[in-house]
């Protein structure tokens, strides 16, 4: 489950999932939500690897690269295929469509980020630059 | 946070211990009325934190447009010693050398006759591409170099496109370039995504406004900036666009990895730092000065593109008339002397103001001390400011930048219908042509605090000194 935090500078989006896969394939349904992308399943595919200090970090970057492919080949991504994620490095097949999404996300901030264990699953939360 | 202590009527103090880890304490350049208002959101807690930065000198220093932002507050001013201190891409922003650059025009609003006005405005708005992305952020100018202009700045343009004038460069804060710039340094998706955005508005709170000059206070500086009553002015406010985004986004990762190995601990990952002599700070510092240079060369390119609005509506004379005031940064951090020693000054958000006489500042305006703009908000005025000799003693050369956001964008779009909005503008005078209804309400004038008490508060303070005053009658927004 995700949802979008009111926040001065920007928007924060907050994360609540049961394993560390569903946060990560909750930002890629907020993010196709926040570039106006209906999550229906599309055909076109992209690999993604990523490096990062932490889990946090790594959320981070993934919403970076997600964004990255939106503004530069209008690919917007909708379903995470596969996720093999390490303590710190990632890799992932993600499936979505080619549109002409508007490039709302001009960068990915560590403030306040976090990324961990809460209750029975996890939480967590990152700020948008938009 | 309400521990803010009055040092005098414009500024307060957060002493040490308000946060841990505080080396100095935080102050803010405000009244009573001001810092209730400040504190409806977290950006002292920032600032505090901000205070805890290893090699931070005097005090963390916010202006009295200070508002929350990420890590470090808008608004905010760090200066951190040059061989122990640490050098924070935070400090700067995503929006490396955001600034304003303020246009002259030959002609005095009245000589805006029958639809003159409108012609104006819809021109400038065709001529100007807008938007973060899509067509509009991609139409940069054709046969730009982006490697000479991460390198030269605006002066690439002049010499490769015969765009912009030695004159205008000598009225550009630096030059229009910082010399340590490296292109090497700046990522290869930096690059792709600044490529075609050299001349491009893009969105937010950036905007082109045509504005008249309606109160001049201080007669000389005006005469000296060119700037007399009456007559209309372009105000362009822009930045690095995506690249510098990128730039600030790469270094921010790579420093937060290297924390652990200076032995660096931060209340907060957006204040991610290194050492300014070590191999990240280098790196970044020679990366944002590209990207500085770049965002100089954008302004330079909008001003272009001004130039040939006007040229098309009021005629070519207008055109090669209408100059350069001023081309100034407020999201920058520069290596400069102060009370006898070398400090790196962040500026997030603050614009500097050299008082008359420093060496930095043309030589045109020696005896007016260095032009500041002040954006308001669209509906309401903008200032042009001069520096003053107590933004040295008390700032590190440095006066506020705006009238600073009160409202999120959320909280005001929920708020304001962006076509009500527009049709208040115009009913008050101002054409509006904005690409959005949605972004044109998210910078209502609702969303931001009174410009003119900011700008009443650094007058007060010594800071800088009001020049003249001006009011929008056109606008053109992403």
């Amino acid at each position: 489950m995700y949802r979008w935090v009111d926040h001065t500078a920007e928007v924060e989006l907050e994360i609540e999932a049961a394993s560390e896969r569903e946060v990560l394939e909750e930002a890629v349904r907020a993010l196709a939500e926040l570039l106006g992308i209906e999550t229906a399943r599309g055909d076109e595919r992209r690999t993604i690897s990523l490096q990062a200090s932490d889990r946090p970090a790594l959320l981070a970057a993934w919403i970076e690269e997600l964004a990255f492919l939106a503004e530069s080949e209008g690919f917007v991504a909708t379903h995470v295929i596969d996720a093999d994620l390490r303590p710190a490095a990632l890799k992932a097949t993600v499936t979505g469509v080619l549109d002409e999404p508007p490039p709302l996300v001009k960068a990915v901030t560590y403030h306040r980020m976090t990324f961990e264990p809460s209750g029975d699953g996890y939480l967590a939360r990152v700020i948008l630059d938009v | 946070m309400s521990e803010a202590q009055r040092i005098d009527d414009e500024l307060w103090e957060l002493p040490v211990g308000t946060v841990p880890g505080m080396r100095v304490p935080a102050r803010v350049f405000a009244d009573a009325e001001l810092l209730a208002a400040i504190e409806q959101d977290r950006s002292l807690e920032q600032l505090a934190n901000v205070a805890t930065l290893p090699g931070i000198v005097d005090a963390a220093l916010a202006m009295p447009d200070i508002h929350q932002g990420y890590g470090f507050p808008v608004g905010g001013v760090a200066a951190t010693d040059a061989s122990e201190g640490v050098i924070s891409p935070g400090g700067v922003g995503y929006d490396i050398n955001c600034g304003v650059r303020l246009l002259a025009l030959p002609l005095e609003y009245d000589e805006l006759f029958g639809d003159r006005r409108e012609r104006l405005v819809h021109e400038l708005s065709r001529n100007v591409p807008v938007g973060t992305g899509g067509k509009g952020a991609h139409e940069g100018l054709k046969g730009a170099n982006l490697e000479r202009v991460l390198s030269l700045g605006p002066r690439a343009l002049l010499e490769d496109l015969g765009i912009g004038s030695d004159e205008e460069l000598s009225f550009t804060e630096s030059g229009g370039c910082l010399d340590n710039a490296d292109p090497a340094a700046v990522s290869a998706r930096a690059r792709h995504r600044g490529a075609n955005q050299i001349g491009t508005l893009g969105s937010g709170n950036h905007f082109l406004e045509l504005q008249r000059v309606e109160a001049i206070y201080e007669a000389d500086a005006a005469d000296a900036f060119g700037l007399r009553l009456g007559q209309l002015t372009v105000l362009i406010h822009s930045g690095s666009r995506g690249l510098g985004h990128q730039v600030c986004t790469d270094f921010v990762k790579r420093m937060d990895e290297r924390l652990g190995h200076y032995g660096i601990e931060l209340p907060d990952r957006q204040l991610s730092c290194a050492p300014i002599d070590s191999p990240e700070g280098q790196d970044y510092l020679k990366a944002m000065a590209a990207a500085a240079n770049f965002a100089w060369a954008n302004r330079a390119a909008l001003a272009h593109r001004v130039r040939e609005a006007v040229g098309s509506v009021l005629g070519s004379d207008a055109a090669r008339n209408t100059k350069t005031v001023y081309d100034v940064a407020h999201n920058v951090a520069k290596l400069e002397e102060h009370a006898g020693g070398t400090v790196c000054v962040h500026r997030k958000g603050a614009t500097r103001a050299f008082p008359p006489g420093h060496p930095e500042i043309p030589a045109g305006y020696a005896r007016s001390g260095q032009p500041v703009f002040i954006p308001g908000s669209m509906g309401t005025a903008s200032y042009v400011l001069a520096g003053r000799p107590g933004a040295m003693d008390r700032s590190f050369g440095t006066t506020c930048h705006g009238a600073g956001r009160r409202m999120s964008r959320t909280a005001v779009r929920k708020a304001i219908d962006g076509g009500q909005l527009r049709r208040r503008l115009e009913a008050s005078g101002i054409v509006v042509r904005a690409l959005s209804a949605r972004g044109l309400a998210e910078e209502a004038p609702e969303a931001y605090k009174d410009v003119d008490r900011v700008v009443e508060i650094v007058e007060r303070a010594g800071l800088a000194a009001r020049v003249a005053r001006l009011r929008p009658v056109g606008v053109v927004k992403g």
